[in-house]
């Protein structure tokens, strides 16, 4: 290994283009998916790379680490310690992988291998590299579990037997099993809970500064790059449209694009103290208004009994989702359920939906208990409450088109209005999400549609049938960013000014304050606060409710700059 | 997950979408035509094969076991019957007995893997151990046994053959529907208060379909392979002309000692060139249907620099 | 412990499936309409005292009810009755087919296996070159040829320089051991060759495309990027991932395998369970069909217990 030559620069990613080549022969398209970036990366630096699906950012990195499919065609310059790896093509590459630089990949669970152990895997990469083996390596692995924060045992469990948070952990060890100068993390936060989130990020910067490590932070959150990063590169359609210090990007940003994401990046405090509508209405007139009303509701899910158990007489035991959970909805009010994976918002969602048999407790829908009907008996009622799901490209059959979409619930309910009828329900549902002219859409499949419009698609095949209650499970969370705002907008338009009242769940108490009239908070099945925004923001009582507030990564990167967690 | 980064590494590619879409997509790859060609091939043979067939097939028009020559193509069997004429006669019944074993194969197999797949619980659980029983059964041997108890007769074969060929079926329709139930689109119709019937018609068995297609098509391979088998074994109906019976008469009548290969190759030709359609076909769109395969971390070539013109040292 | 579940409720389902073989065998025979009811006790040529004896064992002048029972009892103790051929014992012949059979199925098996994996991993991780098009090919042009005609073409091309019938020479009486074993060897030859002809082409486009699959996921990537060689990446990392599917499919395979030894033996007058079968369908020697049917079942069963505790020892996911 040579010596640096220049110590204040340890990569640099130099004019770097991507060209991805699809099809065959005469049909061959290419597309230009990274255009020009160029970024550069002290030792210890940490850069945040911000953009939205399909921005070319997760392309960036991978041809820095030479793992890009033979359909790319690279050119630029990857200067590791000023020297061009990128010249000689997978040859040059190769040598420094891992090395040199390595990397966290995205989704950690398809990312390590099943069948192998991880410290199996994380040793494999220390003997390759002729770094360390047999009992020496056994001690570099229990090290680097240590430095992680796993448990001794962990370097024995296969990846399935741990949690999530601990599995994006053990990568990260993995990714420094070989002392590496620069590490490149691919959204190594998304699918965790937020405060695992956090506790991940801290680890991060931690490590970075403890190994003096350069980081590359591929992220679509700018709160996630205010809070753990020194620079931030923001990317749109392959290039890199601004870059310099978070405060700089923050305090005065000059593309119009990172202005328009800082501005979808709600702020809580604002939010809190925003004065709202419903809170003068009068609690007698709210109460005769209650449109939902949740009383004691448990929900608990079976586990099959074993013939351990048959033989022990073990009666089934039961993982209750949701214990004791009771709220309510009044017309027009926007509620937000908030909580981890796992607190049982969505199964407590699912059980006023209907979709889950209570154990104990009512639902009181419009005065009527629905918590007891059988199948046949709910789907009359299933117009009164419609649901709109996370991640509207799933929740959409794909072989529908729009008009399709919008007609079934008509059909489904047996509402045979004439042709005409059916026209002009699915085109004013249409107009009430903002999708007109309604011609231009109707045609379309679901695939020829952006994020933003399939979620509104799905919202309008709700409103079809004229719900009284909307159940909004994560409503954007799978959303690019910049159309966040537009959908939750929308939902707040819907329910102002009209009878029908929404119930929505979701993971960010930021979103939350923002949009809701109250919220209620949920941990490991049961509610641990309910109040009004400014209630619950300013002056949390329980204690998850703080960490989660704790947790909320603020675009300002002032902003927890004080906090001794933080 | 949505994230839809452009086949760049480690993204799945987006799901199917229907029937046709898939089968536009099979048909893109040069083998799937070829196989279709196949196939189309011998069903035209089929239905014009009395018109096109140079000799009676129950008469002796030649010599036992005559060479093949300008007169007779293909030679003649045991019994100086022609053998063009033969294979050209037997294809269509074993066609046709491959084509009715498999519909009943199928359709008892995507019955029972929609049920068990959509509706779960003890429905699930009693049909599954059925067919985990016919799994394990080796199904040659229970052919055999049933098919000596009733008597050969092409009915019992072809009923047989169907009933007993329908678990893989069952098996890989269940386990496509047992996850698309999972998938929030199918939720979603069930919480817009659609019926059962409705989501199973519209949204599982259009999903299903492209399936159903390819292990329909790869079935009939065994359906044919299996009739012929059971022929071999003198099971079918003695007199019936197959291409089954056709190599079981050739055998049993010494065609191998006698080194009269003309008896027996072109109906085992037959067999195999279309088995081989219709296995590229099926398998063509079942590969369609697995996006998975489209992605290899190990390819043979790896990514390319572009050389740019007119930068750098190396512009030109 | 994470296995015990597992492993039982798989010896518990072989169990439950052999006893649901044993009823359907005592049913397809005794009471599917137009079958030999009490056949059992037809033995050509036998005395009368073999016959009462056959009746008081089995029961034939009682009720269906008593007759399961005694039939579970004696199928327990290993009575199958007579068969009409040879007057033997079912049980006596069964041990004898099967000890011929094993070792000729189980090499071509294991070759064909063994084939299968090496031409399906070339493949694979050449995709799209000149092996993999030869491979998958050859693959798939024996795929489609009858196990039969297969069979038949080889006796034509071999019966003058290879022994083509039975398992040896009858005229060699009184050789040493080792020219029994060649002479055993010579006659396995041609059979062998016919079966793994047969199965080697299934196993090449099974491992071929678990191993595509494989070669997809994501962890093959991380394993690329930590610098493993493509060596180590197909034999440490893709192969025993890949090997999980490959267990389910060769085992969902036995059939196939089953069918191609029954044919094989009667192509080859090998004198194995499949030609035992054959000659008790000519003869209609219904006990000797009914041992037969049972006895390959059990046997296929308990190679697919086999294949399930593999795919447990091979997968660590596998807890319930």
């Amino acid at each position: 290994m040579t010596a640096p030559a220049n110590p204040e620069r340890v990569l640099a990613i130099n004019d770097l283009n991507v060209w991805f080549n699809t099809g065959r022969g005469a049909a061959q398209t290419t597309s230009h998916v990274v255009r020009g970036v160029t970024l550069n990366l002290a030792p210890g630096d940490r850069l945040g790379l911000v953009g939205e699906s399909g921005s070319g950012k997760t392309t960036t990195i991978l041809a820095a680490m030479g793992l890009l499919p033979s359909s790319a065609e690279v050119a630029g310059q990857i200067l590791l310690n000023d020297r061009d790896i990128l010249r000689g093509g997978e040859q040059t590459v190769a040598p420094h992988r891992w090395k040199d630089i390595s990397m966290v990949f995205q989704g950690a669970m398809s990312a390590l291998n099943p069948v192998r152990t991880i410290g199996w895997q994380i040793a494999e990469a220390m003997q390759i590299h002729g770094i360390a083996k047999g009992e020496d390596a056994r001690h570099r692995v229990a090290g680097l579990l240590d430095l992680v924060g796993i448990r001794q045992t962990g370097a024995s469990q296969y990846p399935h037997q741990m949690s999530g948070g601990m599995r994006q952990r053990a990568m990260i060890a993995m990714a420094l099993a070989c002392e590496p100068r620069v590490l490149l993390a691919d959204e190594p936060t998304t699918a965790l809970d937020v405060i695992v989130q956090r506790q991940i990020l801290q680890l991060l910067v931690d490590l970075s500064e403890r190994l003096n490590l350069a980081l590359i932070l591929v992220t679509h959150d700018l709160g996630v790059v205010a809070q753990t990063c020194q620079h931030g590169a923001v990317m749109l359609d392959g290039e890199v449209v601004e870059q310099g210090p978070v405060s700089d990007l923050y305090r005065q940003p000059r593309h119009p694009y990172t202005r328009r994401l800082f501005e979808a990046a709600p702020d809580i405090r604002a939010a809190a103290t925003r004065p709202r509508a419903a809170a003068d209405t009068d609690p007698r007139q709210l109460k005769a208004d209650r449109l939902l009303s949740v009383n004691g509701l448990t929900v608990s899910y079976l586990r099959s009994r074993t013939f351990k158990d048959y033989f022990r007489g073990r009666h089934q035991d039961a993982l209750i989702a949701v214990n004791d959970f009771s709220l309510t909805v009044a017309r027009g009010e926007m509620v937000a359920l908030v909580g981890g994976s796992g607190s049982g918002k969505t199964t407590a969602l699912q059980a006023i939906l209907g979709m889950v048999r209570p154990v104990r407790g009512s639902i009181l829908l419009n005065g009527r208990d629905v918590s007891t009907l059988g199948h046949r008996q709910w789907r009359p009622l299933r117009r009164q409450v419609q649901m709109i799901y996370q991640d509207p490209y799933e929740a959409l059959d794909l072989r529908f088109r729009v008009r399709s979409t919008l007609e079934e619930p008509l059909w489904a309910h047996g509402i045979r209005t004439s042709a005409k009828e059916r026209e002009a329900l699915v085109a004013e549902a249409l107009d009430r999400v903002e999708l007109s002219p309604a011609d231009q859409y109707l045609n379309r499949f679901p695939h020829e549609l952006s994020g933003g419009q399939r979620q509104r698609v799905a919202i309008a095949a709700s409103l079809v049938l004229r719900p009284h209650l909307l159940l909004a499970d994560e409503p954007v969370s799978m959303l690019d960013v910049s159309v966040r705002n537009g959908v939750l907008q929308l939902l707040d338009r819907l329910r102002s000014g009209s009878e029908m009242g929404i119930l929505m769940v979701t993971h960010d108490l930021s979103t939350a304050a923002a949009y809701a009239d109250r919220i209620v908070v949920m941990n490991k099945g049961r509610i641990v606060e309910q109040g009004g925004i400014a209630e619950v923001v300013t002056r949390p009582r329980d204690a998850y409710t703080k960490a989660l507030l704790a947790s909320i990564p603020d675009p300002d990167p002032e902003a927890g700059k004080g906090d001794p967690a933080g | 997950m949505t994230d839809e980064r452009p086949q760049t590494a480690y993204a799945e590619p987006i799901a199917n979408v229907g029937v046709s879409a898939v089968l536009r997509q099979a048909i893109r790859h040069r083998s799937a035509l070829i196989g279709a060609a196949i196939v189309a091939f011998f069903v035209l043979l089929a239905l014009i094969s009395p018109l096109i067939e140079p000799y009676p097939t129950r008469e002796t028009t030649c010599a036992v076991f005559e060479p093949p020559s300008p007169q007779h193509w293909l030679g003649c069997d045991d019994g100086g019957v022609d053998v063009l004429s033969l294979v050209l006669r037997g294809g269509r019944i074993s066609m046709i007995v491959g084509a009715v074993a498999t519909m009943i194969a199928i359709g008892i197999g995507a019955t029972v893997g929609v049920l068990s797949g959509y509706f779960g619980g003890w429905l699930d659980i009693v049909l599954m151990r059925i067919t985990d029983y016919f799994l394990v059964v080796p199904q040659i041997v229970l052919m055999i046994v049933i098919a000596a108890v009733w008597g050969p007769s092409l009915s019992h074969v072809i009923v047989v053959i169907g009933i007993l060929m329908w678990t893989s079926t069952a098996r890989l329709v269940r386990s496509q529907v047992k996850s698309l139930r999972e998938r929030i689109f199918i939720k979603r119709a069930e919480s817009l208060g659609a019926s059962h019937f409705r989501i199973i018609l519209h949204h599982i068995l259009p999903q299903v379909g492209p399936l159903l297609v390819a292990n329909t098509v790869l079935a009939i391979t065994v359906a044919i392979f299996n009739e012929t088998a059971l022929a071999f074994l003198g099971l079918s109906d003695p007199t019936a002309i197959t291409w089954g019976t056709i190599m079981e008469h050739a055998f049993d009548r010494a065609a191998v000692s006698s080194g009269a290969w003309w008896a027996i190759v072109p109906a085992g030709v037959s067999v195999a060139i279309l088995v081989m359609g219709f296995y590229m076909l099926g398998k063509s769109i079942e590969d369609a249907l697995n996006p998975r395969l489209e992605v290899s971390y190990l390819s043979i070539h790896g990514w390319k620099m572009r050389p740019l013109a007119g930068r750098g040292p190396d512009a030109t | 412990m994470r296995s015990a579940p597992y492993v039982w409720k798989r010896v518990g389902f072989a169990l439950l499936t052999v006893y649901v073989s044993l009823t359907f065998n005592f049913l397809l025979f005794r009471v599917l309409p137009g079958s030999p009811v009490s056949r059992i006790s037809r033995v050509p040529n036998a005395s009368s005292e073999l016959k009462d004896a056959l009746i008081a064992q089995f029961g034939l002048d009682k009720s269906l009810g008593e007759q399961y029972l005694l039939y579970l009892q004696q199928t327990l103790h290993g009575n199958l009755g007579i068969s009409y051929a040879n007057r033997q014992p079912v049980i006596d012949n069964l041990v004898v087919a099967f000890s011929n059979t094993i070792p000729m199925v189980m090499t071509g098996t294991v070759l064909a296996l063994v084939i299968g994996i090496v031409l399906g991993v070339a493949s694979a991780v050449r995709r799209g070159g000149y092996i993999d098009h030869l491979g998958t090919n050859i693959a798939v042009l024996f795929y489609a040829f009858p196990t039969q005609f297969l069979g038949m073409m080889i006796l034509i091309f071999f019966a003058g320089t290879l022994p083509s019938a039975g398992m040896s020479d009858p005229f060699a009486i009184g050789g040493s051991g080792w020219e029994n074993l060649v002479d055993r060897i010579r006659h396995m030859i041609l059979p062998v060759l016919t079966l793994v002809l047969t199965l080697f082409a299934e196993n090449v486009l099974i491992v071929r495309s678990a191993m595509l699959e494989t070669l997809g996921e994501d962890y093959i990537l991380t394993a690329r990027a930590k610098g493993v060689s493509r060596r180590r990446l197909i034999r440490a990392h893709a192969l025993p991932n890949a090997l999980l599917p490959i267990v389910t499919l060769v085992a969902m395979s036995l059939g196939t395998i089953v069918t191609g030894a029954i044919l094989i033996e009667v192509i080859f007058s090998w004198p194995g369970i499949g030609r035992t079968l054959y000659m008790a369908v000519l003869k209609r020697d219904y006990p000797m069909l009914q041992g037969g049917f049972l006895a390959i079942t059990i046997v296929v069963i308990a190679f697919n217990l086999v294949a399930d505790l593999i795919y447990f020892k091979l997968d660590p996911r596998i807890t319930s």
